[in-house]
Parts: structure tokens; sequence; C-alpha cells
């Protein structure tokens, strides 16, 4: 449990750098701190990454990885830029969707036995060509009142859905459930000879991921107000790089979503970092890199370091 | 066990060129095989890579870029000049060489996982990719790729496919017929076991990687002989490509087990259904969704892992 404390501080640790950063940054390019205006937008361009990274840290925890988030983002946009504007019903219908898509990938690798990093290269390939299917050019829109409930431009309504998913992943590792997805990730094998049903945990996971993929996607839509049958392609890496900046153990059980969502919000901010620092954005991803490396350098290290003390 | 897949992977080969032959006469003629065979060479040049780090339960997420970097190293390098072109080739394998060898001593010393290192290392070389050369507008970066390399596909037995048969070899002698084969076997099936009988794990880590980097330049050169010119992304396709040839090559995922033979009739199945999907006019959508349901139907027959109880 000191072990699980320990990781997600780094997590904390990264981001509370990376703000710092940002802030000093900032403030000697522009010679003013940032406004609420500039708080506003970061919170809503992280959300759709925060979500994707929740599920994605849920999946990595059992000791899986979901590469399909990709095509379920993208066909959940496809989907909810093509229909909400008739019908804010169809919401619903695109969480359905996106959790009936996980679930497909829970199937596949629990009762399937198919590795979960192949299953879900499959899956994408499917997700993605389903997302085509629904919108085979970019366009699309969503209706303003969504927009003022999701992404309010003027005032900060997504902090109300970050704080919801926060005391939702706070509530979950406190049931049954989330105690099992643990159990599952530090070593499998005893988690089912003390009983627990590993492939409907795991089943459940991958649905948990899907829903989140498809909560991501309705406000990837409500913040760019248009809809891209490949918008889901770059949270493949940026939310497995959440979870490893987050503090997330690959080998599964250690770790939180917690830290993910840090992670999520600190990967943002190096953007914004390098932006205000007048890097030449073509050189953007070899920062975004070595941030990823450096990052797990740093948890690496620090995990040493109390190995050492504790056996001195 | 690891060859009985090999012998599945080559029969999902010749049941799809079978299935596509019947469906569309002249698929399986020997002019529309040289084609596929020669674009499956690229998927086979970055799979060998891939194969030899996926042997011992790594994975190489750097090869876009790697691929993508050599590519335009070759270009403006060379000038497009003849008397450049080895050079230039020396150059584009070795950059490839130099970023496996960060990835292995970043996974085998520095203990991070695969998967965070060839990620951090895909961006970095995607960073310096585009920067060093301005978006691809720098004034070499027109350049074309030097004649004698471009005739590696004329003929009607380019030698691309030979230098593809040269790579089989020396995948197939380096795995089955030498010591360091069965080490990297041996890493695959269990590190720590063959740490405490004398392996050095983290010197064969380092030498797969290193490999894998070579193999993905060797697949950007090749590429970019093929088209002539390189382009931002030429590398992106092959990254899920080269994962996916691998586990239907009959490798496992895990490690351990798999033989090259395994991964060239994988590479070829991928660009069969491919190919088929597009002489039948199937839309992209349609394509992805097939291919993925190939891929899926493939590893229910053989790359399933084992039951539990």
């Amino acid at each position: 449990m000191r072990e699980a404390l320990r990781r997600v501080s780094i997590g904390y640790l990264v981001l509370a750098a990376t703000a710092v950063a940002y802030l000093v940054v900032y403030t000697s390019r522009l010679g003013r701190f940032p406004t609420s205006f500039d708080y506003l937008s970061i919170l809503n361009t992280t959300l759709p990454l925060v979500f994707v990274a929740i599920g994605q840290s849920l999946v990595v925890l059992t000791g899986g990885i979901d590469l399909s988030v990709g095509g379920m983002v993208s066909v959940c946009v496809a989907v909810t830029a093509t229909t909400v504007s008739s019908s804010v019903f169809w919401l619903v219908v695109v969480l359905a969707l996106g959790t009936a898509c996980g679930a497909l990938n829970g199937l596949i690798v629990a009762y399937g036995r198919i590795a979960p990093i192949l299953t879900t290269l499959a899956t994408l390939s499917i997700f993605t060509g389903l997302a085509l299917r629904v919108m085979p050019v970019p366009g699309g829109s969503i209706p303003q009142e969504v927009r003022l409930v999701l992404t309010n431009p003027a005032t900060p309504t997504g902090l109300i859905w970050l704080g919801l998913a926060v005391v939702g992943w706070l509530v979950l590792r406190r049931t049954r459930f989330g105690m099992r997805v643990y159990a599952i990730g530090s070593d499998e094998a005893s988690a089912r000879a003390v009983g627990v049903p590993a492939a409907a945990v795991k089943l459940k996971v991958y649905a948990l991921s899907g829903l989140c993929s498809a909560l991501a996607a309705v406000f990837y839509v409500s913040t760019t107000t248009s809809g891209d049958a490949n918008a889901g392609n770059p949270f493949i890496l940026t939310s497995i790089a959440s979870v490893v900046v987050g503090g997330v153990a690959f080998a599964g059980g250690r770790g939180s979503a917690l830290g993910a969502v840090a992670g999520a919000v600190a990967l943002t901010l190096v953007i914004d970092i390098l932006f205000f620092s007048g890097i030449d954005p073509l050189y953007q991803s070899l920062f975004q890199g070595l941030f990823l490396v450096v990052a797990v350098l740093l948890g690496t290290v620090a995990a040493l370091a109390a190995r050492r003390r504790r056996q001195a | 066990m690891s060859t009985r897949r090999v012998l599945y992977a080559l029969g999902g080969t010749v049941a799809v060129l079978l299935v596509g032959a019947i469906l569309h006469p002249g698929f399986a003629s020997w002019s529309s095989l040289r084609v596929m065979l020669v674009v499956a060479s690229f998927t086979g040049f970055v799979a060998a890579g891939q194969m030899l780090v996926v042997l011992v339960g790594g994975i190489d997420l750097s090869i876009p870029w790697v691929l993508n970097g050599a590519a335009i190293v070759l270009t403006t390098s060379s000038l497009g000049q003849t008397s450049r072109a080895p050079l230039a080739i020396v150059l584009a394998l070795g950059v490839g060489a130099l970023v496996g060898l960060g990835n292995g001593l970043g996974v085998a010393w520095l203990g991070v996982p695969a998967v965070v290192m060839t990620l951090g290392m895909n961006g970095v070389m995607q960073g310096l990719t585009l920067g060093l050369s301005k978006g691809l507008t720098c004034a070499s970066c027109g350049s074309y790729a030097p004649e004698p390399l471009r005739g590696l596909f004329d003929g009607a037995l380019p030698a691309q496919l030979f230098l593809w048969a040269g790579v089989g070899l020396f995948m197939t002698v380096l795995l089955t017929l030498t010591t360091f084969g069965r080490r990297v076997y041996a890493v695959g099936v269990n590190p720590r076991a063959a740490f405490l009988s004398g392996v050095g794990v983290r010197g064969v880590t380092v030498a797969l990687y290193t490999l894998s980097g070579v193999f993905a330049a060797l697949a950007g050169i090749a590429l970019v002989a093929y088209g002539g010119q390189p382009s931002l992304g030429l590398g992106d396709p092959y990254l899920f490509e080269s994962i996916a040839a691998v586990v239907v090559g009959g490798v496992s995922i895990l490690g351990g087990r798999g033989h090259y033979l395994g991964v060239i009739a994988g590479s070829l199945t991928l660009v069969a259904v491919t190919t088929f999907l597009q002489a039948q006019r199937v839309p992209e959508y349609g394509r992805l969704m097939i291919y993925g349901l190939v891929i899926l139907a493939i590893l229910f027959a053989y790359g399933r892992e084992k039951a539990h109880d």
C-alpha cells in the first residue's frame, strides 16, 4: 500500500513541477499571470484526455493495455457529431455504444484468452472502420446547450465533470470491484485461487474503458464543435503516456486513476509550456518524448532511493 | 509447438491467396504476386526487428519515426547522387542502430518499460526529424533516392525480393544456428533462469533493440527507394502492421517462441488481404473492419493463451 502511495505521488510531483514551469514560462513571456481564460482553456482541452486516461489506467491496473481507445473515441466522436444536434437523447446511445465496444474487447480478452495488446490492435482497426462508415468526411456539429453544460467557454463547468470523475474513481476503488481490479493486476493466479472471478472483472474493466472513451468523445466534440473519424488516433499514445507519467505500473496492480489524471493534465501543460517558451512547434514531440522518459526515470530513481533508505 | 505455428501461418497465407484467386481471377498470378511480395517486403523488414524484441517479451514502438528519419537521412545525405549512395546507406542504417542502441540501453540498464522507452524515443525521433528537416522543407529535402537503389524494384524478379530473402536467411541463421539465437530464446522464455545460467541478459536485450533500429532504417531505405522521395508520416502505418505481422506469423507476444519464416508468411498474409480488398473495390471503412476481423480470426485460430485452470 505504501508502494502504491509512493507511485501516485510521483504523478503529482510531475504535475506540480510542470504547473510551476508553466506559470514561470507564461509569466516571463507575457509579463502577467495566466488569466481565468487560460485556466479554462487548459481545463477544456484536457478533459477528453483525462477521461481516456482514466479508462486506460483501469485496464493497465489489471495488467492489460487498450490500444482500441483510439477507435472507440473516433467512432463515438463520429456518432456524437452527426446525431446529437437532432436529439440530445443520442448522448445516451453514444455512451452505450462506447461501453459495448469496450465490452467486446473484454469478452475477447477475458473469455477468448487473446492477449490484450493483440485484441485491441484488431478492434482498433474495426472501430476506426466503423467511424469512417459513420462519418466519411470531417464535419458535424453539437448543440450550443450541450456545449454550455459540458465545456462552457465562459464558466468552468468542466470542473464539475472532472470532480465527478475523481469522486467516481474514489468510490470505485473502495468497492469490491475496485479491490478485485488491484488483486488481478498484482497476481492473477492468486486472485483466481481465492475466488476472484477474474474474467468477469476484466470484462467490466474493458467496458468501463469503452465508457470512458465515449465520455471523452462527447467532451471532444463539445470542445472542438465538430467531429472527425480520425479524432481518436492521438489518444492511443497520449493515454498510455498519461498513465505512465501518472505512476501506474505497467505490470499492473500498482497506481491509481488519479495519477493518470495528473499525468494527462501534465502532458497538456507541457504543450502549453513549449508554446509559450517559443520553441518551434516542429520540435514539440521531441520534448514530449523526453518528458515521458524522464518522468518514468524519476519514478525509478525515487523507487531505488526509497529501497536504499529502507535497507539502511 | 512453434514449428506448428509456422505451418499455421503458412497455411493462412495459402488460404488467403486461394480464396483471393477463386473470387478474383488473376489474383494469384505471378505479376500480382510479385507486387504483393514487394509490398510485403517492407512489412517483412520492420517485422524482423519487431520480432526480435518481441522474442524477449519487449516491444518497439519507435519504428515509425526511426524508419522515417532514416529515409530522410538517406535522401538528404545522398542528394540523389550515385557516388554518395554507399555513404548515405551507412549513415541511414547508423541512425537506426544508434536509436535502437538508445532504446536497448534504456530498457536493459535504466529499467524503463519497453513501451515507455520506445514510445518516448518515437516522439524524440519525430521531433528531431520534423525539426531538423524544417517539416521536410529544407534545401536538400526534395532530393530523390540514388538511381541504383531505385533499380531494386526493376525487372521480372526485383532485387528487393533477394534482399528480403537475405534478411530471412540472416534471421533464420541468427536465431536457430548461433549461440546468440539460443540465448535470445532463453531470455524470452525466462529471463531470470537465463541470467542464472550465465546469459548476459542485458547485452542480448541491447543487441536486439539495436537490430530492430537497423531493420526499421532498412525498411526506410527500401521505402524511399520504392517511392523515390521520402514523405512525412511514411512510417506511421508500420507500427501496428509490424506487430500484426509478427503475431499472425505465429510468434508469441509473451516472448520465447516463433520463427522468422512465420513472420514472412504473416507479412504476406496481411498484404494479400489488403490487396484483395482493394481489388474488390471495398471502400476504406470496409477494408479496415475486415482487416481487423481477419486478424481476430487468425488470433482465435492459433494465438490464444493457455487456459488458466
